[in-house]
């Protein structure tokens, strides 16, 4: 164990110094202390997670942080840790009354999520330590750019039972990346005590063999003992760029929150110890017994702190409520739009290229584009091989391996970590391959769905500029894992772009407009259709194509096929042989699930009447289901017919070729069904 | 005889308990003042030559609050001279990372300031992973698990003394 120096103590420290930290202490145990009675008020703050027990290492968190220049992802307890680092009274205020004038989220975020974006204070989910993996991709960024500034990562210790967790530390170990893992540790998660979480009491003790990883701990709830140990924390990750793990040992003095009653799990004897130890009290007996300050000095400053509450509690009602009527603002930040091709169409002629060919090449256009996009997944990058389908192949041999590079199989991890990353700076474009396939994505919705929800939380503050790739659908004989899609149960999350493109013009030019555009978007490749000619197109080497708007792809009177991906190309098929019956069949491809191109579908539907919603995904609550709902919402009246859905059957798709055809829509299985509509 | 004193919590419990009995076995060949370690001051500890001090670990391997608030006091004094025994209570079972922790880290801080240790015990008898309590095989003074072992108590009190009664002469 290496020894922490002794930069602070009781006797040493100057004294205006700890002025300082003592009125922060008590300015926050006062509000801690107040919080609650917003609730009785019925004012707000339903949620408050008192701090006290944690007093030291909060204290020290925030002085460790240097603002605009570190960055730093509180936890729902860290009060004090954000006004240690310069949050006011008021703004912790505003914070917990969800005021319109709230820093972390205009009132949109629970309360006690306490966040300054301007300065790097994050906002951050309510799944506890999710933020570990921001933390992680944030550091990646600074180190990347050489900036002298660490990320820290404040959070309990029971988070560090989550995977995710697990997956960040690795990440940063193995990236040596300038973090702190700033752990308080209460010894409960809400009513679960340690001892149901780990074998291991220290719980940073579980990292003892990460490489590059140091681990110290601290009494949390003494000061000087937490600043020295934030303080070496700090030099060590600055001067190492290596990642560093503080433990600080806490008691958590009070209930979880104000909806729990931790009577009913800790006993009287318990309750009372952990009051014993008041880490404020315990400050204050210091500073009088070593003669830094008398009594009456220290009371001067207790009063000023209980001024200086009121005064925010005053200014705090006075500040404006959010107006609900904005709810619907701050869901998706407004995407590039494409000047030379409005509507997503081109009429050059030339030589026609696979889809994957037009993928690579766009990648490849779009990183000499814009030196701050980076790309990383699992088999990204390793010697010739580039991407599991060779998508980003020649990538890492053209800009490097630092912006292009190898992700571990931990799909969470490269979502959680493209989220950190485009923290640093607006510039910054990242595409993930987030999965090798389309459903193995799964391990990563935490942080899908959390990164869904990003801009909207922070009152459009932030959002990631992040374009996830993923290889999807059948068609392959794969099976489970290999075959299938998922952008049915993903369509129900608001706050990410979802495209699916059929052909190599349109996936070369959504694949632009997705990179050059702020926020998240789901970028779903068909990866049957890689290499098949028949989604070879002449490709512009600039073309662009809008969200949101469908490319009719056939045009006809008598029935019209709404449709995106594989299927596009059996419902051309489809089409075509019952041209030869006369029947004159229309085929929109969608392009944009999200947003949805809502005018041509329902044009179409107006001019012809008879429609189908074709898919590879289950019909079951596939996003035909929604497609045909706004149908028979917004053009009822038109129809000449049932809207007829084609796809999945709603089981897994099977692995033997004869399972596989019998689950998966094809030709045949759409004309069929075409004719059934047409017989109305 | 030189002038004994026993340190401890006179508000703890199981330590107050553990310190009388103590106390006890010293009786009557040595007067062993007790004082009170909520209320110590430098020149209070520094007019003893023979401190016997109780040190239980607290949470996952600490001072308690009252010597953790004395130990800058601790850390500026020259302790030449000066002859310490160090007795706590840990609980093996439940905080088998950290047993006695704390009799380690009072031990470390006292001889760092010249202080002669005594008192150092056998860790026969126990089952636990780790311990700052513990060097070359010994604990560092008395260790007491009276939430495990609370039988043994009796006689391992008895035979500290006994060794002390010599080493304090």
């Amino acid at each position: 164990m290496t020894t922490v120096p002794k930069v602070f103590s009781v006797k040493t420290t100057p004294k205006e110094i700890l002025e300082k930290w003592y009125h922060l202490m008590t300015l926050g145990r006062a509000i801690d202390e107040k919080a609650p009675n917003y609730l009785k008020q019925a004012i707000g703050w339903s949620y408050h997670a008192p701090y006290a027990g944690h007093d030291g290492i909060q204290l020290a968190i925030g002085q460790t942080f240097e603002k605009e220049v570190d960055h730093i992802f509180l936890y729902y307890r860290d009060m004090l840790t954000a006004l240690s680092c310069g949050l006011t009274a008021e703004e912790i205020i505003l914070n917990g009354i969800s005021k319109a004038t709230d820093l972390t989220s205009g009132g949109r975020h629970m309360s006690n999520h306490f966040a300054k974006i301007a300065w790097n204070m994050h906002n951050v989910s309510s799944l506890t330590g999710n933020h570990t993996l921001h933390a992680v991709g944030v550091a990646r960024a600074i180190k990347y750019y050489g900036e002298k500034a660490v990320a820290i990562s404040v959070q309990g210790e029971s988070s560090l039972s989550e995977g995710f967790v697990y997956e960040a530390i690795n990440g940063a170990s193995k990236e040596k990346l300038p973090v702190i893992f700033a752990i308080q540790d209460n010894g409960y998660g809400i009513s679960v005590p340690k001892k149901d979480q780990t074998a291991n009491r220290k719980v940073a003790n579980n990292f003892t063999g990460f490489k590059n990883l140091r681990i110290i701990h601290c009494n949390g709830k003494d000061v000087f003992d937490s600043m020295n140990a934030m303080f070496e924390a700090k030099r060590h990750a600055l001067e190492t760029g290596t990642p560093v793990m503080v433990q600080a040992n806490c008691v958590r003095m009070h209930s979880h929150s104000n909806s729990d009653r931790h009577e009913l799990y800790r006993s009287e004897d318990e309750r009372g110890y952990v009051l014993d130890y008041d880490p404020l009290f315990k400050f204050k007996r210091m500073l009088v017994r070593y003669e830094r300050f008398t009594p009456e000095e220290l009371e001067v400053i207790e009063n000023k702190a209980k001024n200086e509450l009121k005064e925010a509690h005053k200014l705090a009602l006075k500040a404006p409520d959010p107006d609900p009527s904005t709810y619907l603002d701050f869901v998706l930040p407004e995407p590039h739009h494409p000047a030379k091709y409005p509507d997503g169409t081109h009429q050059e002629n030339g030589e026609k290229k696979k889809l994957i060919t037009a993928l690579n090449e766009t990648l490849k256009a779009e990183f000499r584009h814009n030196p701050d996009t980076f790309i990383w997944g699992q088999d990204m990058a390793n010697k010739d091989k580039g991407g599991i389908f060779n998508v980003s192949k020649g990538l890492q041999k053209e800009f490097g391996s630092k912006r292009v590079f190898n992700a571990p199989i931990a799909e969470d991890f490269i979502v959680g970590t493209a989220n950190g990353m485009s923290r640093y700076d607006e510039k910054i474009r990242i595409v993930i391959e987030g999965a090798e396939f389309a459903d193995y994505f799964w391990p990563a919705m935490e942080q899908y769905v959390d990164s869904s929800h990003d801009y909207w939380r922070s009152n459009g503050q932030f959002t990631p500029n992040v374009t996830i790739r993923l290889a999807s659908g059948g068609y392959i004989g794969g099976g489970i894992y290999h075959s299938q899609n998922i952008e049915g149960a993903l369509t129900s999350l608001p706050g990410v772009r979802i495209v699916y493109p059929s052909f190599a013009d349109d996936a070369a030019g959504l694949l632009r407009t997705a990179m050059r555009s702020r926020g998240l978007t789901m970028f779903m490749e068909p990866k049957a259709l890689y290499n098949d000619p028949k989604a070879a197109t002449v490709v512009p080497d600039d073309f662009e194509v809008p969200f949101g708007k469908a490319r009719i792809r056939r045009q006809g009177d008598d029935l019209v096929m709404i449709t995106y991906g594989n299927t596009t190309h059996m419902c051309l098929e489809a089409a075509e042989k019952l041209s030869k019956e006369g029947v004159s069949v229309e085929v929109i491809d969608l392009r944009s699930l999200i947003p949805l191109d809502k005018e041509t579908i329902l044009n179409s539907v107006k001019r012809i009447g008879k429609v189908m919603v074709v898919h590879e995904d289950k019909v079951h609550s596939g996003f035909g289901s929604e497609i045909t709902s706004v149908i028979m919402e917004e053009g009822f009246e038109y129809l000449d017919g049932p809207v007829k859905r084609v796809g999945s059957s709603f089981t897994p798709v099977g692995f033997h070729r004869s399972f596989e055809r019998m689950i998966l829509p094809n030709t045949e299985k759409i004309y069929n069904a075409a004719k059934e509509v047409l017989a109305y | 005889m030189s002038k004994t004193g026993i340190f401890y919590s006179f508000n703890s419990t199981k330590t107050a308990k553990t310190a009388e009995k103590i106390v006890q076995e010293f009786e009557p060949e040595f007067n062993v003042q007790k004082v009170n370690a909520e209320e110590l001051n430098e020149e209070l500890f520094l007019s003893f030559n023979n401190l016997i001090l109780g040190v239980p670990t607290w949470f996952d391997g600490e001072l308690p609050i009252y010597w953790d608030e004395f130990v800058p006091a601790l850390e500026d004094m020259n302790l030449k001279g000066k002859t310490i025994a160090i007795f706590g209570l840990g609980n093996q079972v439940e905080y088998p990372e950290n047993f006695g922790d704390a009799v380690g880290i009072m031990a470390e801080l006292v001889t760092n300031r010249g202080a002669k240790l005594v008192g150092l015990t056998s860790t026969e008898g126990y089952t636990y992973e780790s311990s700052r309590a513990e060097v070359d095989g010994k604990f560092l003074g008395l260790v007491l698990d009276q939430e495990t072992q609370p039988r043994l108590t009796k006689e391992r009190i008895s035979g500290w003394v006994k060794d002390l009664k010599v080493q304090f002469k």
